[in-house]
């Protein structure tokens, strides 16, 4: 009777902590509604007044209160997406040589370094981004890319140093830690018989890691990109220091843009009429929209690529 | 069971091999002799050194930090641990079927191809026909055959650890190490990789370390005894398990330890 | 060594507590333009009155306004007087008085002129709708006679977040200007026309762009300017005389107007020899009617000493320009109506 007592007890634990856990879902699931609602209350004066047109139209003028987001939405976009791809590709680099190829003395100090990255304040980023990466992109890289690309229109126009291929870089730095650690990790779980297997057919290291390893955990290497994605649409003050903040959309990626999240810093302290303050949270409505978004494009996209093939174990 | 003779020519000799671990040695001065187209067992309790020995046959020592080989083992009269020798071209020649069937997490038929496409042979026809002989070869061929391009994670374990035969055998090696091919099957599976091996053991050289004395003798052509990382005694099976001539072994074969 | 920075700062927070908990703390919030001055100025003020402590929180003068509007705080700051839409929400009377006054400079950076580069209202206005687009363009020779200016583009730089800075710049734009002000207009955040213009983050966001781009022109406070050293530019005023932004000639154009009301408040374009054409004026509001009078009585003694001749000195140490002693004196007779 007591042993069958206690189970019961045990029970009631069980049932306990799963409420908690159910609790702690619904409270964050509940967090996030309320600031979609609070965003969309917010935004309701610059909704009635612009309505749609919001999305597409290009003006964003604060004196006459005609507010449009278009280039900011692209700017966002466009800036993030550049900072992906480039952090993607270094990052999976990075965390393949961490994981697989660096000696121990040098994979821990690197690894620790990287991880050093991660903790920079995002302002220093920016400085840096300012006073040394612009310089750079206007004096060497763009103009190298003009000379080897230039038939792109992406590459085409005079570069002032800031601008979105600049934003791009620096967010790719700023991301590069997250992909290169998420993706180290993801890379050390996978299976030593994996990597034996494939070597014992006669692949060399790098047909190993390339054909099997980064393809077994490419889940959890594209739940890292994902991941910093998230922090290349949020980031505002590094973006700001280095995107050159015009709401323009132009071709060429050397041109001046700017983002969601920035003008959002940069006009929310001043905005006093209510048209003006509606528009910039709206604008913060749209970031969250965006964000979405671009996740689920990103997931069908996976989807899609890797439809068949199973996963890592 | 093939005549176990003298008159076969030895596919690789090993004098005098070591293996350590660090300070460690796993393996101490075991020489031995494998004789072509037979299949040699390798015996003896756990921790004893089988696994460390038949890694030292195609080099995958070379992947474990602090692991060390010393002595000779020579492949058709060269010494594959010779400087000039790419580890990476040697293991086209040795293949190699672990203990834990390792899939990759991809479709049946690029498990099979992988090793061909790292050797060059793109897509086509010639690739299909390879897939399938290979598989064909390791008595698979018939249970997969509808579903090539689903994932090999949804065989079973005994299908799994065919696959992994397979995909060796499309490398076309001349060797087979076999790391206790079977210790993860049921006893079903398990005897189909043995009618497999018997099988194989025709066009290829097989090396299977097993710690079950019925498999060595039911399959083995050859016995290799080991114990706390010495070689105790190798020979024909028959010879081994009907009249060993060290007493360790003898205690072994008749279950008195291991 | 480590240790020794705790206990000072350990030190400093008690010292803080202590110097609180004996007396009065007053609270502002706004421009962060006059943060640096206030954050010397109420430390002063402390010094000699041990009884009041001022908390000022530089959070941007829109958010100032706000502030001041719900009534969480003891006084506003803001770059701009609060517009009549704002004073009715206001719902009470406000005493709207200028604390500080600060120039802005035209900063550039142009292959073969370090400094000396002369510019008028058309060439400027010209320069940010975008209408000259290059160093070498006549409008600019005209002006620079003797220079060599090079066939370098222009690229213009403005404040990317909104800020007093940009009003008074734009303010100077829509005076000298007329296709600027229907076009564009005044604001501290603008739609800036010149196509290729780039906006940099603060002052030093700004500078950082002209340094790093050739070509490069851009505003920024003349507090900065001169902390920096930067390269400024003569402008032509209405009088057309050629005037330097220095302290001097800023404090010249705002003594020309002594009766600023929160309605009239433009200094910029004022003629006279020396008067620098772009300036303006940081505010400070508080109800003519506090709530509580006592505290009201404090705030005056404060806002007193603050546009008093101690409190102005220290903001010419700070490189702001000190109020002309005419203006200070108006502002003292606004103060003097508080109804307490």
């Amino acid at each position: 009777m007591r042993r069958l007592g206690a189970r019961t007890g045990s029970k009631i634990v069980d049932q306990i902590f799963v409420a908690v856990l159910l609790g702690a879902a619904i409270v964050f699931l509940a967090i996030i509604l309320g600031l979609a609602a609070s965003l969309v209350k917010g935004s309701l004066p610059s909704l009635r007044t612009f309505g749609f047109a919001f999305l597409w139209t290009s003006s964003w003028n604060p004196v006459t209160s005609i507010f449009g987001a278009l280039p900011l939405i692209y700017g966002t976009v466009i800036s993030s997406l550049i900072a992906t791809v480039l952090a993607g590709v270094f990052g999976i680099f990075a965390a393949v040589f961490l994981s697989d190829f660096a000696p121990a003395f040098l994979a821990r100090p690197l690894s620790f370094m990287i991880e050093l990255l991660a903790a920079v304040p995002s302002v220093v980023f920016g400085l840096w981004g300012l006073f040394v990466l612009a310089p750079a992109m206007r004096n060497t890289i763009d103009p190298a890319l003009q000379r080897t690309l230039g038939f792109l229109p992406i590459f085409s126009g005079p570069s002032y140093g800031v601008g979105l291929l600049t934003a791009g870089v620096i967010l790719a730095l700023m991301i590069i830690p997250t992909v290169t650690a998420i993706s180290r990790d993801v890379l050390t779980t996978i299976p030593a018989d994996q990597r034996e297997a494939s070597m014992s057919l006669g692949a060399t290291k790098w047909e190993t890691m390339m054909k099997v390893v980064v393809p077994a955990a490419r889940a959890g290497i594209f739940g890292a990109i994902i991941l910093a994605l998230g922090r290349a649409l949020g980031e505002t003050i590094a973006t700001t220091m280095v995107i050159g903040n015009r709401p323009e959309i132009a071709v060429s990626l050397f041109a001046p843009s700017y983002t969601l999240a920035s003008v959002i810093a940069n006009e929310f302290t001043e905005a006093t009429s209510d048209i003006y303050l509606s528009a910039l949270i709206e604008l913060g409505l749209l970031l969250l929209i965006v964000s979405v978004v671009v996740n689920a494009l990103a997931r069908i996209l996976m989807w899609s690529v890797f439809r068949g093939a199973r996963s890592a174990r | 069971m093939q005549a176990a003779g003298e008159e076969t020519t030895a596919k690789v000799q090993v004098d005098d091999l070591s293996v350590y671990y660090g300070k460690v040695a796993a393996v101490k001065h075991a020489s031995l002799k494998v004789h072509e187209n037979c299949v040699t067992a390798l015996i003896g309790p756990s921790g004893c050194g089988k696994t460390t020995f038949i890694r030292a046959l195609n080099r995958m020592h070379d992947l474990t930090p602090g692991a060390r080989v010393e002595g000779r083992v020579v492949l058709d009269g060269i010494d594959i641990y010779a400087p000039n020798v790419n580890p990476v071209l040697l293991r086209h020649k040795i293949g190699m079927v672990f203990q834990r069937p390792n899939p990759f997490p991809k479709s049946i038929f690029d498990n099979v191809a992988y090793g061909p496409r790292i050797h060059g042979t793109r897509n086509g026809a010639s690739l299909e026909a390879l897939v399938e002989r290979s598989l064909r070869r390791a008595a698979l061929w018939n249970e997969v055959k509808d579903r090539l391009d689903r994932s090999a994670l949804d065989l079973s374990g005994g299908q799994q650890q065919r696959l992994c035969i397979a995909r060796v055998l499309a490398v076309e090696p001349e060797i087979i190490l076999m790391d206790e091919p079977a210790s993860a099957l049921d006893p079903i599976a398990t005897s189909k990789i043995e009618d497999l091996i018997n099988d194989l053991k025709r066009e290829y050289t097989v090396i299977i370390v097993t710690h079950s004395m019925q498999q060595a003798a039911r399959m083995s052509d050859y016995t290799a005894f080991f114990l706390l990382g010495d070689l105790v005694e190798s020979g024909p099976t028959r010879d081994m398990f009907t009249r060993p001539s060290d007493k360790r072994t003898e205690d072994y074969i008749t279950g008195r330890f291991g | 060594m480590l240790k020794r920075a705790v206990f000072t700062a350990l030190a400093l927070l008690i010292a803080g507590c202590s110097s609180g908990s004996g007396g009065t703390t007053l609270t502002g919030a706004g421009s962060s333009f006059d943060y640096p001055f206030f954050s010397k100025a109420f430390d002063t003020y402390s010094s000699q009155h041990p009884d009041v402590t001022v908390n000022y929180q530089s959070i941007g003068s829109g958010g100032g306004i706000q502030q001041f509007i719900q009534k969480t705080i003891d006084f506003g700051a803001s770059d701009v007087p609060m517009n009549g839409d704002e004073l009715t929400r206001a719902g009470q009377p406000v005493i709207q008085m200028p604390v500080a006054l600060g120039g802005v400079v035209l900063s550039y950076n142009v292959n073969g002129v370090p400094s000396g580069l002369r510019l008028d209202g058309d060439a400027i206005a010209g320069i940010y709708l975008g209408r000259i687009k290059s160093w070498n363009d006549p409008r600019l020779k005209a002006l620079n006679p003797g220079v060599n200016l090079p066939n370098t583009a222009i690229v213009v730089v403005h404040r990317s977040e909104a800020s007093g800075t940009s009003y008074i710049f734009t303010d100077y734009l829509s005076s000298v200007s007329t296709e600027w002000k229907t076009k564009v207009g005044k604001g501290k955040a603008v739609s800036w026309p010149a196509s290729g213009s780039v906006g940099g983050k603060g002052n030093e966001g700004v500078a950082g762009l002209i340094r790093a781009t050739p070509g490069a022109i851009g505003y920024v406070e003349l507090a900065y300017a001169l902390e920096n050293n930067m390269a400024t530019a003569a402008i032509k005023n209405s009088s057309g005389a050629w005037v330097a932004c220095s302290p001097n000639t800023v404090q010249a154009a705002a003594a020309s107007k002594p009766n600023v009301t929160n309605t009239d408040f433009s200094i910029v374009d004022r003629p006279g020899a020396r008067s620098y054409p772009i300036s303006g004026y940081s505010w400070v509001m508080v109800y003519t009617k506090p709530a509580d009078p006592k505290r009201g009585r404090m705030i005056q003694n404060v806002l007193q000493w603050l546009d008093g001749n101690q409190a102005q000195q220290i903001a010419a140490s700070l490189h702001y320009v000190a109020l002309p002693v005419n203006v200070q004196a108006s502002a003292q007779r606004a103060l003097q109506s508080m109804n307490l």
